[in-house]
Parts: C-alpha cells; structure tokens; sequence
C-alpha cells in the first residue's frame, strides 16, 4: 500500500515536473522529449492504477506516434524558430490570471462533490485481499475488447468511417496527382547531408 | 421517455437496427462509390465524372429521404444499439431536412465544381461524409455518439475549407477552422467527462432519469395548458409551497460540465464571443464549401443542444437559459453591427449567419416547448433563404479574361444585375427581403415567431433589443437591393448564362418563400409534432 502510494506520487511529481520543463525549455527538440517523458510518466501511472489499456495506448500513439511526428516535423521544418521567451514576460500576468480563474473553481467544484472516504485511515477500512479476483480476473485489454464489439458496435463503426475520411483527405492534401513535376521525390544523399547548423542558429 | 427494447449482442440482427438504415445506406454507398470511382472508372473518364458524381450523390441522399420517410418505426419512438440512437419524430423530421437540403446542395454545385477548379472527386465523398456526420448527430443519444458524429462531421468540413491547395486562403481558413474545432472537441470532450465522473452515465435519458426529479419544483407552468383543471394546478402549487424542498443535489459541478460543452457548440455555431473563426474560413474556403458550412452545417448542432438542455437537463436550466441568452443577444448584435461596413459578400453572409444563429438561441433560451418549434421553424427557412443565395452567389460567374476567374465577390460585383439578367436580380432581392424579414416574405414570420417566443416568457427587453438589433442589421440587406438596382453606374459586369435545369430549383426555393407566407401552416404542424415528441 505505501509503496504503492510512493511510487505514485514519485511518477506525479516526474509529471509535473517535465509538464513544466516542456513549456520552460526554449529548445523545441528538448522541449519534445520532455513531453514524451511526460507522457511516459502518465503511462506509469495509469498501470499503477490497473489501466493497462489506456497505458498501453498513451505509449503507442502519443510516445510512439505523435510526439515522434512532432519530432520530425520541428526537425524537418526550416523555419525561423523565433525567441518566444522575450514574449514571454508579456503574457506571463494574463496567462497567469485566466488560469487561475479557470483552474481554482474547477478544483473547488472538484473537491466539493468528490469527498474522500473518511473511513480509509481508520480501523474500519476494508483492507482484506479478494483472492478470488486475483485468479479470475479479467484484464483492462480484454474488457475493452468485450464491450467494444458488442455494446458499442455503432460507435467503432463511425470510428471506422472517421478513419477512413481522415485516409481520403490525407492522401487529397499531400499528393499532388496531376502535376508530376512538383512532387517531391525522396533524394536520400541530400537529406543525409543536411547540416544542422542552420536549425540551431536559427533559435539565438 | 422512450421505452428501451434494446438488447446487447444481437441488436444488430433485430428489426430494430433498420431504424438506421439510412446511416447504413449512406454509409455502404459512400464504400460503393469509392471503390466504383477510384478502381474502374476514374483513369478512363476523369474529369468528366464530375457533374455525374455528384447527381449520384444527389441520388444518394434523395434515396436515403424516402427510406427515412418510409420508416414506419419511427412511430414506436424506441431507441437501438443499448439506448445511444434514438429515434423519435424530432430525429426523423431534422434528418429528412437535412438529407433534402443536401441532396438539392448537390444538385446546385454539380455544375460549379468544374468552374471553381475543385476536380477531384474527393470533394463530394467528403461532403457525403459530413452530411453522414450530421444525420448521426441528430439521432444520437449519448455524449460518445455525439461526439463520434461531430468529429465525423467537423474533420470533413476542416478538409472542405483546405480543398483548393492552390490557394492559399483557402488553406489558412482551414488550419483556422481546424484549430478552432479541436480546442471545441477538447471542450466538448472535458465537459462530458465531467459529467460522467459525476454521473456515472453518458446516456441522455439516463440524465433524464437521474435529475427529472428536480424538474418537478422547477416547473414551467407558463408552457402547460392546465385549461379546467384548476384543481391539479392548485395542487401543485400547494405541492411547491408545502414542500419548501431544498437543493436535493449540488448541481454546481454538473452545470461547469454542462456549460463547457454548450461552449464547446456555441464554437461550432460561431455564436457571437466565439465567431471569429467563422469570418476568415467562409471568406477563405471555396465557395461551394462555404456554402455547405453555413446552410447545412448547422441544424444537427441545435439538435443536439436541444437534447442535452430540453430533454436530459432540463433541471439546469437556470445556467443554460443564462448562457444562452447573453450569448444570442450578443450574437445578434454583432452580427447586426459587424455586417454595416462589410463589402465582401461572403464575409457579410458570415455575419448574417452568426446573426441567425443568435435568433434561434434566443428562441431556443426560452425553455419553453413553444421556444423549440419557432426554433426549428426558424432554422428550415433560414435554410430555404440560405439555399437561395448561396445559390445565386454561386451560379453568378463573371465573365472574364484569362484563367483567373474570381469567385470571392464583393458587392460592387453584383452591380447593375437587373440589366444582365433580371430574373436573377428579382429573385435575389426577393431572397434577401425574405432574410431580412420584411412582410411579405416567410422571414417574416420567423423572426416574428421568435420575438414572440420570447415575449411569452416575458423576457420583454431581450425581445426588445433583438427587434432593434434586426432594424439595424436590416441596413445591409437592402443596402445589397440597392447594389442590384439603384446604383447610378453605366457599366455593369457581365456574368455568364445559367442553364435551365439548375434556374428549376431556384424559381421553386424562391416561389416557397412567398407561398409559405400565405401558407405557414404546413411548416408549423411539422415543428409542433417535434415538441410532441420531446414531451
């Protein structure tokens, strides 16, 4: 139990604290990598809390797709990265004062009508083992399974349909069919070549 | 409520399931014309498929009205797949509006397509799949289904903004657009986990069952007809006094659910606070797409705030009727105001939209069932009137040298179109009176209809202030009359012959604006049975 609570609190803390990095550091690539060890530290969490589901699912798609697609595209973007923390000081009060009002009614609200159980510290805290559920059990993977092909049946099937336009659109928007010329052709020498100079001189 | 005759696993077997055939329709459809269209005949006709693609999308839609109309278990008012499609009179009706609009929508742009230089035919499988998106919306009956159809909708409608890459507002307005409805989808998806991790559901009729209770002192008696039954008034007016109840639950949390989604679709409506997207996307995206957002786009959202406020929330409504309230009023008055120094067509049809909207959330914040059919009533004119002037706008086609023929007007481009060619001018001016609400036209009484809504509730100065806001906003819309006939200029532009077919559908949009005047009745009925249904 208490190591369960330190571990959970040791992985909140690695949370916030690389939640903050992401939006302190001025590198972008580094900034990234912070998100990522984030989204890890999420993960981590979420096992401790028995959701292997949406464990596994923050490591394949955010980890393994988006931030890597972030990665390449910051990467591949030659674009002037232009010093944001000069504006930084700027919009530091305002931002400040919106999240406060955002934030401290909607953990107020929270912690209003979420109250802790005020037995959990005291004797009568039902603390005993169901062993029965440890053998037969049934895992987070296999229950989603279980009720997504069957109770939500139509929704995994517009989730198909969304995929699917997502794919037509996709493929519209980036090929270029008609014009044969313009389409960029992989010129692997060049793209090895390229030096890195031109990115990082870009960010002072 | 409906009765729940859904069952888990073999639902799909059941008769019931074929209460979504037009979804299942739509759907196998848009798969079948894919297929048909990338593998056999694309590389051999190309080009010419175009007009052809899309009247089969016409097809499709017109198919899929006569499969909702002859849908005869609408009538059973039961809901499928465990509760999360329902389908009762007010889906049936806002489903047939929409697949009709849209199936005339195809037939409008079938032409114009090749003119606005959008060729591919990818163009008309998304359109198909945002009006899938919409009709799913209307149907749906939880916050995962609605959230489902949204996104099916608003990522097809992202993809119609950014459709001519060449151009590069065109892709500005759909990165804006794109930007906007994610921020709104993250609203939308924050307020209904908030629900459900106080709820413990995400069904609307189980919101119903979870907080009716409170209905009962908050009652609307204004809306019941008690007629002779006095003594049933007087008892619950004696239940009310008696039972000086107080809160039975801390609703504060659920209404910070509750208001961050109504936010969320108030950014999807481009009501006033949140318009700002709307200006640059409906002057930046091809006109055909513009055309879609702003008349077809917009139905299924109201269907789905007025689910969520009138059916399974109907105890909040304190904080809904608020929200929705200043932000109509506000709504209007930009709309109003925004729309004086515009000359860009588009963009001041984005500010009479933004205006509309606001029209029918005033009607809508009534919280009264009265509220809901001038609502709905609104909405199916302003569709006819929006079908009419997009339509002209789309079909008026400068001629000009060159490739480079712009389609972005402004209102000095539609001078002098009573010489050129008059029966388009008459029914343009015809079209923009109807918009703007003067009497012999079914706008009329629309707006009409709202401010009455909203006087039967006594809500006196709101009414007041929208009727003044609509005098102003009147300006631009004879200020266009005065472009088309009054203005004291020799040369006009010239603008290509429209052929015959498409002048059809026009003269029968334009002919149901005045005969609806004299012949409201049909509309009404058709909107007082949603009331029934909702009851």
């Amino acid at each position: 139990m208490l190591s369960e609570n330190m571990l959970f609190s040791l992985f909140s803390i690695f949370l916030v604290i690389s939640a903050f990095m992401v939006i302190v550091v001025k590198h972008p690539v580094y900034a990234l990598l912070f998100l990522v060890s984030g989204f890890l530290c999420a993960s981590f969490i979420l096992f401790l809390l028995e959701c292997e589901f949406l464990a596994l699912l923050f490591i394949v798609v955010y980890v393994g797709a988006i931030a890597i697609l972030f990665l390449f595209a910051i990467m591949m973007l030659e674009s002037k990265l232009a010093d944001l923390s000069k504006n930084a000081m700027k919009y530091l009060p305002v931002g400040f004062v919106f999240g406060i009002v955002l934030l401290f009614p909607l953990l107020n609200e929270i912690s209003s009508n979420f109250e802790k159980n005020i037995y959990s510290n005291s004797f009568y805290m039902n603390k005993f083992q169901n062993w029965y559920d440890l053998i037969d059990s049934i895992t987070d993977v296999e229950a989603y399974g279980q009720v997504l092909y069957s109770y939500f049946v139509l929704q995994l099937l517009v989730a198909g349909l969304i995929l699917l336009l997502v794919l037509v659109g996709v493929v519209y928007l980036t090929n270029n069919f008609n014009v044969s010329k313009q389409t960029l052709e992989q010129a692997i020498f060049k793209q090895l070549a390229r030096e890195s100079k031109f990115f990082f001189t870009n960010l002072k | 409520m409906q009765n729940k005759l859904s069952v888990g696993l073999s639902s799909l077997v059941l008769l019931q399931s074929f209460t979504v055939f037009p979804e299942y329709f739509i759907s196998v459809s848009l798969l079948y014309v894919l297929i048909v269209v990338v593998l056999i005949t694309y590389n051999v006709y190309g080009l010419m498929l175009q007009k052809a693609v899309s009247e089969c999308m016409a097809l499709i839609l017109l198919m899929a009205c006569y499969l909702i109309i002859n849908d005869d278990l609408i009538a059973l008012n039961f809901s499928i797949f465990n509760s999360s499609i329902i389908n009762d009179y007010f889906a049936f009706l806002t489903k047939f509006v929409i697949c009709f609009s849209s199936a005339i929508y195809f037939l409008i742009i079938a032409n114009s397509l090749k003119e606005q230089r959008l060729t591919s035919f990818e163009y008309l499988f998304i359109t198909l799949f945002a009006v899938l998106g919409f009709m799913l919306l209307c149907s749906s009956n939880d916050l995962l289904t609605a959230y489902l159809a949204i996104e099916l909708s608003s990522l097809s409608c992202y993809l119609l903004a950014s459709f001519k890459k060449t151009s590069s507002y065109s892709v500005e307005g759909g990165i804006k657009y794109f930007i906007t409805g994610a921020v709104s989808s993250a609203f939308f998806l924050l307020g209904s986990s908030f629900i459900y991790g106080l709820t413990g559901s995400i069904n609307f009729s189980d919101f119903f069952d979870l907080f009716e209770c409170s209905c009962f002192y908050q009652f609307p008696y204004h809306m019941v007809d008690f007629g002779d039954n006095v003594a049933e008034l007087a008892w619950h007016i004696w239940w009310v006094m008696t039972h000086d109840l107080p809160e039975l639950f801390d609703y504060s949390f659920l209404e910070v659910g509750l208001s961050l989604i109504l936010f969320s679709l108030f950014i999807k409506l481009a009501l006033a606070p949140f318009h700002l997207w709307s200006l640059d996307v409906y002057e930046g995206s091809p006109t055909s797409a513009t055309f879609f957002f702003a008349v077809i786009g917009k139905l299924s959202i109201f269907v789905l705030l007025v689910r969520l406020c009138y059916v399974s929330f109907f105890s909040l409504n304190n904080c809904w009727q608020f929200y929705s309230i200043w932000i109509g009023i506000f709504s209007i008055f930009v709309g109003s105001f925004g729309g004086l120094k515009q000359r860009k067509l588009k963009t001041l049809l984005a500010y009479s939209s933004t205006s509309h909207m606001g029209y029918m959330l005033v009607a809508f914040s009534s919280s009264t069932y009265i509220g809901i059919q001038m609502l709905f009533f609104y909405f199916i004119i302003y569709i006819m009137a929006g079908l009419c002037t997009w339509f002209i706008i789309l079909s008026l086609r400068l001629r000009k040298k060159g490739l480079n023929s712009k389609y972005n007007k402004e209102l000095g481009d539609l001078v002098l179109l009573r010489k050129s060619n008059s029966a388009l001018a008459f029914s343009f001016a015809l079209t923009m009176f109807s918009i703007a609400g003067i009497p012999p036209m079914i706008g009329f009484l629309a707006k009409m209809s709202v401010f009455l809504s909203i006087v039967g509730i006594s809500f006196y100065f709101v009414a007041l202030a929208s009727i003044l806001f609509s005098v102003v906003s009147t300006f631009y819309y004879i200020r266009v009359i005065k472009v088309l006939y009054f203005e004291n200029v020799l040369v006009g532009k010239l603008y290509y012959p429209i052929n015959n077919n498409k002048i059809l559908i026009l003269s029968v949009l334009v002919f149901l604006l005045i005969f609806l005047f004299i012949n409201p009745t049909l509309l009404y009925l058709l909107n007082y049975k949603i009331i029934l249904s909702l009851i």
